[in-house]
């Protein structure tokens, strides 16, 4: 029997049961998944005793296997950059959908002005443009690319704050409309052959790089700063925030623009490491996206979530991503174990949160 | 203006003012799918270069369901034969039942129907002959890790396009067939995951693998999309391209590219072009009411550094 002590208005509560934060809670399954990979390594009799995390075989200076920390932040930073502007529209109280298409088509527009003339000697064989657009400076693709971002985002939110259709309906909308824009720009034709200055942008770790700056970027502007806070209060309660003075409507257009704004620098970075863009990127990256918040415990009615969630939460996918390739999981296996766990996620969350409301 | 050419035909055939020329209907499993792309060009190529030719094309965006729907679509409008790229190989059943009770031509392209045994005689299947593909080179593969003298013991991993897809499947088995050969069988594998033909998911799974040290000679790839984004990650990795041997399949522009510059080791090359033009060919002649072999192979060519310049301008 827990320890009762008297509350305000003889209300009963108990003092073991005292909430931390929700981030410590996805903090703990991260290093519970990491364990049990740890452990899988140990039992499976064709492992070899590899170890998940750790270095076994001398490879590195220090005592972690470095390559494999590596990849696990490196794999899931470009859906990282996504999901930091769709954590913003959730707790908005919307959702963005097009945040995927949107990686292809703003790849494909980016990528047709970051073009080298000369591969390997001859004359690039994929150029979209003509000469003029051969070897640009690296500000102008990544301007062409933010401004195409910030135009889909202004109207995903312009139509959802105005027109008051739902953002499922706009942004699925604006989802067919990309992968479209996508397909039409070089007619399923891809880009490829980048400058080497615009191929440093996604080269080795800067994706995670770029990642870590904008996650920083964003925490601060929703955690310290006005926008953050009316971005909370519009998630929370709409019509309140509106009669307490908020420009309810102007502030869901700049939320949508931010968001297609990172989603269209992901897409340059996602462009840039790959060395080319195509109609079929971004596949299902704006599930993943909104999946890797949702482990991230932020709640899709709005108001509540974090940046530093969303992060723990791609974290997560890195490493379960990473761990099914060292434990050599079936291939077939891989899309149900991912499924079931993000399912798992979300119901522990529900339990945690209804334990918490029952107790306030 | 070939945009025009095709606002013009689509018009036309939404007009139906289809009583002077043929007219095929033709849905493609994806427009985004860079391979079915060319064979695309292809066809449409081909067909404005006909006299009285108008083929519209139809994106089935990899639904099974909408492609039936733009079948019935085309037979509905009248049109005097279809072109399938199948979305899902084991569901041409139905299709082929449409077509048939609707009197109209068929043909399949590129991926092999469920029952391309048994078609009906005004229907046929134009497509290169899948198992040459990974066949030809997985046992090149084999073929240049004995002249580097690996004879003794060579570990590879294969990288496998998406798991519904049958050429993903078949090219797998092909690679097994030929380490199952004597000549090979000094090849074993460590590990087969599926990168969703994707070169962006190819690479974090080779950095992945490359992460647990174990050291590998060869990479076989479903498709060379695949293959240069493992390329990609062994070279950020540090790794010298000398010491690995990667082979793909498809020849496009980026691979060649990826050959010249010594990464990439082999590559198959498949006729999308004349695959496109044969599907084009084939329906005209059954429209006619011509006889046409009901299994029209189009050759692949094994594509190596020695004889890549023919083939750097064909996909």
């Amino acid at each position: 029997m827990a320890q009762q002590s008297d509350g305000i208005g003889g209300l009963k509560y108990d003092k073991s049961k005292k909430a931390w934060p929700n981030e410590f809670n996805i903090f703990i399954a991260l290093i519970l998944i990491v364990a049990i990979f740890e452990a899988l390594g140990q039992i499976l009799p064709y492992m070899n005793g590899q170890s998940f995390l750790f270095d076994t075989q001398d490879r590195f200076d220090t005592i972690f296997n470095e390559a494999r920390l590596r990849i696990i932040i490196l794999q899931v930073a470009i859906i990282g950059i996504i999901s930091l502007g769709v954590t913003q529209v959730i707790i908005s109280g919307g959702i963005d959908l097009s945040s995927g298409p949107l990686v292809a088509a703003t790849a494909m527009i980016v990528m047709s002005f970051a073009q080298t003339e000369l591969v390997n000697g001859n004359p690039n064989p994929k150029a979209v443009f003509g000469p003029w657009a051969f070897d640009l400076p690296i500000i102008v693709p990544i301007i062409v690319g933010l401004a195409f971002g910030a135009m889909i985002g202004a109207i995903n939110g312009t139509f959802i704050a105005f027109t008051r259709i739902p953002p499922f309906i706009a942004t699925l909308g604006m989802f067919l409309i990309c992968r479209g824009i996508a397909q039409w720009w070089t007619r399923g034709q891809p880009v490829s052959f980048p400058t080497e200055a615009y191929a440093w942008i996604g080269s080795g770790m800067m994706p995670v790089i770029w990642f870590i700056l904008l996650a920083i970027l964003c925490h601060v502007l929703l955690r310290y700063t006005v926008y953050g806070k009316h971005t909370y209060a519009i998630g929370s309660n709409e019509d309140a925030a509106r009669m307490s003075g908020i420009n309810v409507k102007r502030h869901k257009v700049l939320v949508y623009m931010i968001a297609s704004m990172l989603a269209a620098f992901a897409a340059i970075v996602l462009s840039s490491k790959n060395l080319t863009a195509q109609s079929g990127m971004g596949l299902f990256y704006e599930l993943f996206a909104i999946a890797m918040a949702v482990i991230g415990g932020i709640s899709l009615t709005g108001g509540r979530g974090s940046i530093i969630g969303t992060v723990l939460g791609a974290m997560v996918f890195g490493v379960i991503q990473s761990g099914f390739t060292y434990v050599k999981l079936d291939a077939y296996f891989q899309l149900m174990a991912m499924g079931a766990i993000i399912i798992g996620a979300v119901v522990l969350d529900q339990w945690r949160q209804q334990r918490a409301a029952s107790r306030s | 203006m070939k945009k025009t050419l095709i606002a013009a035909t689509a018009m036309m055939t939404i007009m139906g003012s289809a009583t002077f020329a043929q007219t095929i209907g033709a849905s493609i499993a994806r427009f985004d799918d860079n391979f079915l792309t060319v064979m695309r060009n292809g066809m449409v190529e081909y067909a404005d270069g006909l006299d009285g030719v108008e083929l519209q094309v139809e994106d089935a965006t990899d639904d099974v369901a909408k492609q039936l729907d733009q079948i019935n679509n085309f037979i509905a409008s009248g049109v005097d034969a279809i072109i399938v790229n199948a979305v899902d190989t084991s569901a041409t059943q139905a299709m082929t039942a449409a077509a048939e009770a609707a009197g109209i031509p068929l043909v399949y392209v590129n991926r092999q129907p469920i029952n391309v045994d048994d078609l009906p005689d005004n229907q046929a299947f134009v497509a290169s002959n899948e198992i040459e593909s990974g066949t030809l080179a997985a046992f090149e593969a084999c073929k240049m890790a004995r002249a580097e003298g690996l004879a003794g013991g060579a570990s590879a991993y294969i990288l496998m396009g998406q798991l519904s897809n049958q050429a993903a499947v078949q090219r797998t088995k092909d690679v097994d067939d030929v380490i199952g050969m004597d000549m090979c069988n000094f090849i074993s594998i460590i590990d087969r995951q599926t990168a969703n033909w994707s070169r962006d998911e190819a690479q974090d799974l080779m950095t992945n693998w490359m992460s647990s040290g174990e050291p590998f000679d060869i990479v076989f790839a479903n498709n060379d999309e695949m293959a240069i984004g493992a390329i990609q990650a062994m070279k950020a990795n540090g790794m010298s391209m000398d010491d690995v041997i990667v082979v793909g399949v498809d020849a496009t522009q980026d691979a060649l590219v990826a050959m010249q510059a010594g990464d990439l080791d082999a590559t198959v090359f498949q006729d999308a072009f004349g695959q496109g033009e044969g599907s084009v060919d084939a329906a005209l002649a059954l429209a006619r009411g011509e006889d046409v072999d009901q299994k029209v192979y189009i050759p692949f060519q094994l594509v190596t550094p020695a004889n890549l310049d023919e083939y750097i301008d064909r996909n």
